[in-house]
């Protein structure tokens, strides 16, 4: 027992507290020492709410990497034209469109506003696009633009909860957490779900947005940051090098173990594997996020550059995760809550953010891993077609605003619904946050009501009780 | 099965394969089952049925009327038994096959079959034979055992006689005699005081402990262990957390703004309520209604913080009615699972699927809650208390001396209040409309007395705009009266953390009603008010980071044109939630024979720089008056005054003459000198703190049943009520939030004596009796001891709801003091410890975890109570773009850094990282059963989170101070202050062997050993002679291993 450290120093821990039962004991492969080996083995890996685990069906996506335009970006500047709203600029909106309907900030009788930029057609289907994304544009035919978004809430942090774990109330799971809760987990050296936080302000939800509510909270999406430290303790404290951290692991390693032999308690073998694990991540984690490894022309292609913490750096670091495993990347970017301001603001953060969410889907594709990657681009709701303010300004708009998807299954090329002439309401396809779960779900190989969990004596879902695969996005 | 033991097993060599044997033994090995919690041979509906129907029919022949199908109910024996829509019977008791049931559930008919597939939820084989035997055997019903109330279960005989120490043990043993199970041995002495010291105190316990645990040759040793812990002031603080999970604590408001709150009072409450073993049936009656107690405490009062720990959403643009209602749910909620053990929830949209509870039950039950004001109120320390009354009763004294001096006192006061009564100034209140745009997203709320209540998200500046069209044909003053509300801060009238407000500017346009274009500005040629405190500079937590000197000070401020001074009412602590009054005197009457239509601009400027955190500095609570003419004689009065005024004077109370007294004679210039005096004691004044509670409102609210929970769809109109699995009100018992409180823990009531008793063995053995101990209801996991439960549940009752009676009963059960050694058997055949043939080993709750760390290093500061603390934390956490908006986090410095982790400042949206790595609950939502994970990032915190390094580092410290003379000692020293056992040869050795090789790397010339022995290393501590710092910093190195040990962190 007392050797461990050198004969076993690389092993898994597992291994050598199996080593070390057979032969501290003084018993060889035979029958009782076998079976319960096994056993614990098999109980192990079922306990481990990491393991990997097949979904449903055959998944086409295996990973997700998910753009959060917190705030809300306006749908009517970017992705859907209407000249109705421009030729009715100033105007009143139409009555019936007003009937029950609830504004944050303004009187929902502002007069109606035109789009304030240039749209222009692009790509094989034509789809129109704002003159403030021209990187969108040149992937265009790569990616899915659904026009017809619809949410029930219009406040952030309701919404921004209810796009992210499909209820306005907190203490749900998201959707990141469900993703590793079915699937498990590709790698050990890094957690499964990682979230970043780029922009103006932090998501308005918080830590909920990423959280597991009652799902276990191995689960629950792990802050990465760009610069420094990318996950919380991961250096050694001051004065402490690898030498010495490795000689306080293998200590602890060892004295969990012998513990383990007096007091047979399974939870020390999952602690002395958490322990291995961490300290690999200290190796491994700040591997994965030195974006110092990546070529120029990778780093130009985003627009990142490391050491300075930006959307595009975190795009880049969504790549490079995702490579190593990692099941589902969250990148939030508040800042297009444009209540006023809008032309400056909209200009600043689409060049802040149009060509790396661009070049992410083009670097996923050169790599060949766009086909299993699925790319999402969105915030909580849309913008009024109402003025706030003077004439630069659109308040919060639930009824309808615009997402796009790519990879992962999603047929490319498409653009999907439509809301009607003045941006107000859907007009054809609706496509509620639930639908759009659904439909997520459905690309990780989950049946989106099969994919439960019992809690208060009931079995929650992602999509609760509502929720419709959107067949005609898949590819 | 055969499948996961066809796959390779990797053998320690890497090579694969095992042949034949070895899938041969692992079958072998799956005869033996795991036990469930509930498994015995005939069938019992409760326990065997009932959770068939529940999970795969109730959904649509259950309780909620509104989806069933058919016509038919299942949950009860009259809908099972009786006819349904197709006018077959269900069930027929003894014959399955004349069973309409038994037939659907075998049916392979797509159309008939049950349940139907796309349900997704296909009966197992084994459940329709349940059925099938259950419809055989009579088809028995029996109301799900949590709905009726506890009965005292008689004890079963047990046939092994010399191991039950009281109840507890014999149902236990009696079940695992039915099991062919073995309870284990007692745990080692020190084993035992470790587990019980952590379990009641939640710390572990000092070398000097454990050493008269072992002297300790008394036949009541053990006993007296847990009459210490029970008695010390730690008690409260581990058992307080406990409820503070159910109770949604945290210090901030959640949702987007997530703003610090001051709730730390509730905080302390609950602690000192355990430590007083304050029954719980009064625990919780104090906390759903102590303000309606008679004569309340403040403690009574801050106890109805616990409804306040809702979130609050004061994002802008919110409708803060919607956020209100959320508010409501969330308080239905935690009541359900924290203190009913039920589901309630589910019933806001519709009628529970499962259990007994409409959604008018629901409503009713919620009504009791509804018509409240959610009230911060200040609050103040025993310490402050007694220096207020010291205060107050000084100047009486002072004043009372006066008066003796100056007995012609009453005559003169009654002089100048004529003098008062004689202004004839007629007022009419206006209600203008507010400029939407211009509220900088604040909300507005009208009232019906005509004043506007602000609400929602609190800009730190904006000036709003209000309109109103006035037919009186001349408008001489304006007036601006300032009101208290239960729902401002401190009871207002303005909406600063203090309750306090200034008014910036005060500016009105006038243009004639036929001519609303051509406004112009009223000019004023006088401002009065109650109050006129001097310029002072502004609060430090107003701060704009303008750099300009801005003030507030007397009414002249608020026309002066300058957005750098305002009129304030802050007077100090102790007396500025007062009403105040200001009067705004036209230079030139404004005349218009056909109506004016008058402009009001109340410019708010005096926030400070950050609006989503507390520096707004608006008005809460103000009504805008105008006069034809302003009497000469005016006096500005406070509201308060006036109505007080309006008293005769003999039928005025002493306080109301009090404050007469206070005001009148502060107009007085011969009581300058005395004037000077009191002011000077009132400057004295306590702040205090305040404290989120619950108070009636006096505007009374309607609730309504709201169809699928949506407050903007209000169906019927609901009275408070008692749902139908309590027994209806009397008559005699006042609808109110008080009979509501004191029926939930009846002795009638049927789940509350179960659910906390279930929650307090869950926090002792790990899983509680019924493992899904939030919901007791159809639904729940089913109970591994339900005699045993319902047992203790009334004898719990019977000693008065004492919670530490019960807490010394599982203590001293045999059953809580076996060994936790987990034996091959055991692991087998009950691995989640259902049985209890084994004591709990688990890891333990972050907050404890922490702790233990603190105290092993001797860094712990053991204060109880007071504000929340501020640990070292990353900055980043709490700044964009991590936070959404820049939080406050100052870092303790001094022993506050070391206090216990209940005292850690929790943000919601921010969770405190050591603790939430360790699954502490963030208090979004009440949580009765906190899960338990074991991941890398907690080997992280414990190996690299600075305040973990602190504590080896301290601890080493303490080891070469105390540890004695040779490293052996020193290590047992060490060993012992963290795990409180001796260590093993082998434990020995190993950390004897890590101390030497550091002890050799840090003795290097070119190692630096006050980089990881000291906490700054420019200052390092002292030593002992003969002692390097590379021994302190090996010593160090080992104490870092002993913190990270699985069981440091776990009870066992």
């Amino acid at each position: 027992m007392n050797c461990q450290t050198q004969w076993y120093r690389n092993m898994d821990p597992k291994l050598v507290a199996r080593r070390w039962f057979l032969k501290q004991c003084g018993i060889g492969l035979g029958g009782i020492a076998l079976g319960e080996l096994l056993g614990a083995e098999s109980r192990a890996a079922a306990d481990d709410p990491l393991a990997p685990k097949p979904p449903h069906f055959p998944a086409k996506a295996k990973r997700v990497i998910f753009l959060f335009m917190a705030g809300a970006p306006s749908h009517l500047e970017l992705f859907d034209y209407k000249p109705a709203l421009a030729k009715f600029n100033g105007s009143s909106p139409p009555a019936e469109l007003l009937r029950g309907y609830r504004a944050a900030f303004i009187n929902p009788n502002s007069k109606l506003l035109g789009p304030k930029f240039k749209f222009a057609k692009h790509g094989g289907q034509g789809a129109e696009l704002s003159e403030l994304l021209p990187h969108l544009a040149s992937i265009v035919d790569e990616i899915a633009i659904v026009k017809s978004m619809t949410t029930d809430a219009f406040n952030h942090a309701p919404a921004q909860i209810l796009m992210n774990t499909g209820s306005q109330q907190f203490g749900r799971p998201s959707l990141g957490s469900w993703a590793t809760y079915g699937l498990g987990a590709e790698t050990k050296d890094l957690p499964g779900f990682i979230v970043f936080s780029s922009g103006k302000k932090g998501p308005s939800g918080g830590n909920s947005n990423w959280g597991s509510g009652f799902l276990p909270t191995v689960h629950q999406g792990v802050l990465f940051r760009g610069s420094g430290d990318p996950v919380l303790y991961l250096s050694n404290p001051r004065g402490v090098d690898n030498a010495v951290q490795r000689d306080v692991v293998d200590a602890v390693r060892m004295l969990n173990q012998s513990r383990l032999d007096v007091v047979g308690d399974p939870e020390i073998s999952t602690r002395i594997s958490a322990f291995e694990t961490a300290f690999r991540m200290q190796a491994s984690a700040p591997e994965a996020m030195d974006l110092s490894r990546e070529p120029k022309h990778i780093l130009d292609l985003y627009g990142a550059e490391p050491g300075k913490p930006s959307f595009a750096n975190n795009c880049l670091l969504a790549r490079r995760l995702i490579e190593r495993g990692v099941r589902i990347v969250e990148l939030f970017h508040e800042a297009w809550d444009q209540h006023g301001n809008l032309v400056n603001d909209l200009k600043a953060n689409c060049r802040d953010t149009d060509k790396a969410s661009a070049a992410l889907v083009k670097d996923l594709k050169q790599r060949g891993l766009l086909d299993d990657t699925l790319v999402i681009w969105g915030g909580e709701f849309g913008r009024t077609p109402m003025v706030q303010g003077g004439d630069d300004g659109r308040d919060h708009h639930p009824n309808a605003f615009t997402m796009w998807l790519a990879g992962g299954g999603i047929k490319p090329g498409i653009t999907y619904g439509e809301s009607d002439d003045l941006g107000f309401r859907t007009a054809r396809d609706p496509v509620h946050v639930h639908d759009l779960h659904a439909t997520i779900l459905h690309l990780l190989g989950f049946d989106h009501t099969r994919l439960t969990y019992r809690s208060q004596g009931r079995d929650f879902r992602l999509t609760d009780v509502s929720g419709r695969v959107v067949k005609d996005l898949l590819a | 099965m055969l499948t996961r033991v066809g796959v390779p097993f990797p053998l320690a060599n890497g090579r694969k394969s095992l042949g034949l044997a070895a899938i041969l033994i692992a079958f072998a090995c799956i005869r033996v089952n795991s036990i469930s919690a509930g498994e015995t041979k005939t069938i019992d509906f409760d326990r065997d049925v009932r959770p068939i129907l529940s999970n795969h029919c109730f959904q649509c022949h259950g309780p909620d009327e509104a989806r069933r199908k058919g016509k038919l109910r299942l949950d009860t024996a009259a809908g099972a038994l009786g006819a349904g829509e197709s006018g077959e019977r269900a069930v027929v008791p003894g014959d399955p096959a004349a069973s309409e049931l038994y037939a659907r559930i075998t049916s392979t008919d797509p159309e008939a079959q049950m349940p139907p597939a796309k349900t997704g939820k296909p009966l197992k084989p084994e459940d329709i034979n349940r059925i099938k035997t259950w419809i055989e055997s009579g088809a028995s019903y029996k109301r799900h055992w949590a709905f009726d109330p506890p009965k005292l279960v008689e004890v079963p005989k047990t046939r092994r006689v010399d191991w039950a120490r009281n109840t507890i043990d014999s149902f236990i043993l009696a079940r695992l005699e039915k099991e062919g199970l073995e309870p284990s041995p007692e745990a080692d002495r020190t084993t035992l005081l470790r587990r019980l010291s952590l379990d009641l105190i939640g710390l572990p316990p000092t070398i000097a402990e454990v050493d008269a645990f072992l002297a300790d040759t008394s036949a009541d040793a053990y006993e007296k262990q847990v009459d210490r812990l029970l008695a010390s002031p730690h008690y409260g603080e581990r058992w307080g957390r406990f409820w503070l999970d159910a109770a949604r604590y945290a210090d901030s408001d959640g949702f987007e703004k997530d703003k610090p709150r001051e709730v730390w009072f509730y905080r302390d409450w609950v602690v000192s309520a355990f430590n007083r073993d304050l029954p719980y049936d009064r625990f919780v009656i104090e906390q759903l209604a102590g303000d309606l107690l008679e004569n309340p405490t403040q403690d009574q009062i801050v106890a109805t913080g616990y409804l306040r720990n809702s979130m609050i959403n004061e994002e802008g643009g919110v409708d803060p009615e919607q956020f209100r209602m959320e508010a409501m749910f969330d308080r239905m909620d935690a009541i359900g699972k924290g203190i009913l053990g039920l589901t309630i929830q589910c019933a806001q949209c519709h009628s529970h699927k499962y259990d007994p509870i409409g959604q008018d039950d629901y409503y009713r039950m919620f009504a009791f809650l509804n018509n409240c004001a959610e009230a911060n109120v200040r609050v103040y320390t025993p310490d402050e208390n007694r220096a207020r009354i010291e205060l107050l009763k000084k100047i009486r004294a002072i004043d009372e001396a006066w008066k003796a001096d100056h007995p012609d006192w009453k005559i003169r006061m009654a002089e100048w209040e004529k003098r008062i009564a004689a202004d004839q100034t007629a007022w009419t209140i206006v209600r203008p409309e507010v400029d939407d745009i211009s509220t900088g997203g604040q909300k507005y709320l009208p009232l019906d007395d005509g004043s506007l209540l602000a609400q929602g998200y609190a800009p730190t500046k904006h000036t709003v705009k209000l309109t109103v069209r006035v037919d009186r044909p001349r408008v001489e003053a304006f007036r601006l009266e300032l009101l208290l509300d239960a729902n401002l801060p401190a009871g207002g009238p303005g909406r600063s953390i203090d309750g306090t407000c200034a008014l910036t500017e005060f500016r009105v346009e006038s243009a004639p009603a036929n001519a609303p274009d051509k406004r112009i500005p009223v000019k004023f040629k006088a401002a009065l008010a109650d109050v006129n405190p001097i310029e002072t500079e502004l609060s430090p937590i107003f701060n704009d980071r303008s750099k300009r000197h801005r003030t507030t000070g007397p009414i002249a401020l608020a026309i002066d044109g300058k957005d750098e001074t305002a009129w304030g009412i802050d007077v100090g602590p102790g007396r500025s939630d007062r009403p105040r009054e200001a009067i705004f005197v036209a230079e030139k009457p404004i005349e218009n024979s056909g109506g004016t239509i008058l402009t009001f601009y109340l410019a708010q400027n005096h926030g400070g720089w950050n609006s989503d955190d507390n520096q707004t500095n608006n008005l809460g609570r103000f009504r805008l008056s105008i006069t034809e003419r302003v009497d000469p004689s005016i006096v500005p009065v406070s509201p308060a005054i006036r109505s007080i005024l309006a008293e005769p004077f003999e039928k005025r109370s002493a306080e109301s003459n009090d404050a007469i007294f206070a005001v009148w004679s502060a107009t007085l210039p011969e009581r300058r000198s005395i004037h000077d005096q009191i002011e000077a004691l009132w400057r004295s004044h306590p702040v205090g703190a305040s404290q989120l509670t619950l108070k009636e409102s006096d505007r009374p609210r309607v609730t309504y049943l709201l169809e699928r929970g949506d407050f903007l769809k209000p169906k019927t109109r609901v009275e408070p009520g008692m749902p139908a699995l309590f027994e209806p009100l009397s008559p005699a018992e006042p609808k109110n939030r008080l009979t509501l409180a004191r029926r939930l823990v009846d002795r009638r009531s049927p789940t509350a004596a179960r659910s906390i008793v279930n929650r307090i063995w869950q926090a002792r053995f790990g899983t509680g009796i019924v493992s899904t101990s939030e919901d007791l209801g159809t639904q729940c996991d089913p109970p591994s001891h339900p005699e045993l439960l319902d047992r203790l549940s009334v004898e719990f009752m019977n000693a008065g709801w004492s919670v530490k009676t019960l807490q010394k009963w599982i203590s001293l059960s045999n059953t809580y003091r076996q060994s936790s050694r987990i034996t091959k058997e055991l692991r087998e055949r009950d691995p989640a410890n259902r049985l209890l043939a084994r004591g709990p080993r688990y890891r333990l709750d972050a907050e404890i975890a922490r702790d233990v760390a603190l105290a092993a290093s001797g860094l712990l500061n053991e204060k109880i109570g007071g504000p929340s603390v501020h640990p070292p934390a990353p900055q980043f956490l709490f700044e964009p773009p991590v936070s959404y908006g820049p939080k406050v986090w100052r870092e303790s410095t001094g022993s506050d850094r070391y206090r216990r982790s209940l005292y850690t400042f929790r943000y919601r949206s921010v969770p405190y990282p050591a603790l939430q790595t360790f699954d502490a609950p963030n208090g979004d939502f009440a949580c009765a059963r906190r899960t338990r994970s074991n991941t890398p990032l907690q080997a992280l915190v414990t190996l690299n989170e600075p305040i973990f390094m602190e504590c080896a580092r301290a601890l080493a410290k303490l080891t070469i101070d105390q540890g004695g003379a040779d490293d052996q000692s020193r290590l047992e020293y060490a060993f012992r202050r963290t795990l409180a056992r001796r260590p093993t040869e082998f434990e020995s050795a190993t950390l004897l062997l890590l101390f030497r090789r550091n002890e050799r790397r840090f003795a290097d010339p070119e190692a630096k050993p006050w980089d990881i022995a000291a906490n700054d290393p420019a200052h390092p501590p002292d030593l002992p002679s003969g002692e390097s710092p590379a021994r302190l910093a090996a010593w160090t190195v080992v104490a870092r291993a002993l913190i990270n040990l699985d069981e440091t962190i776990t009870l066992e």
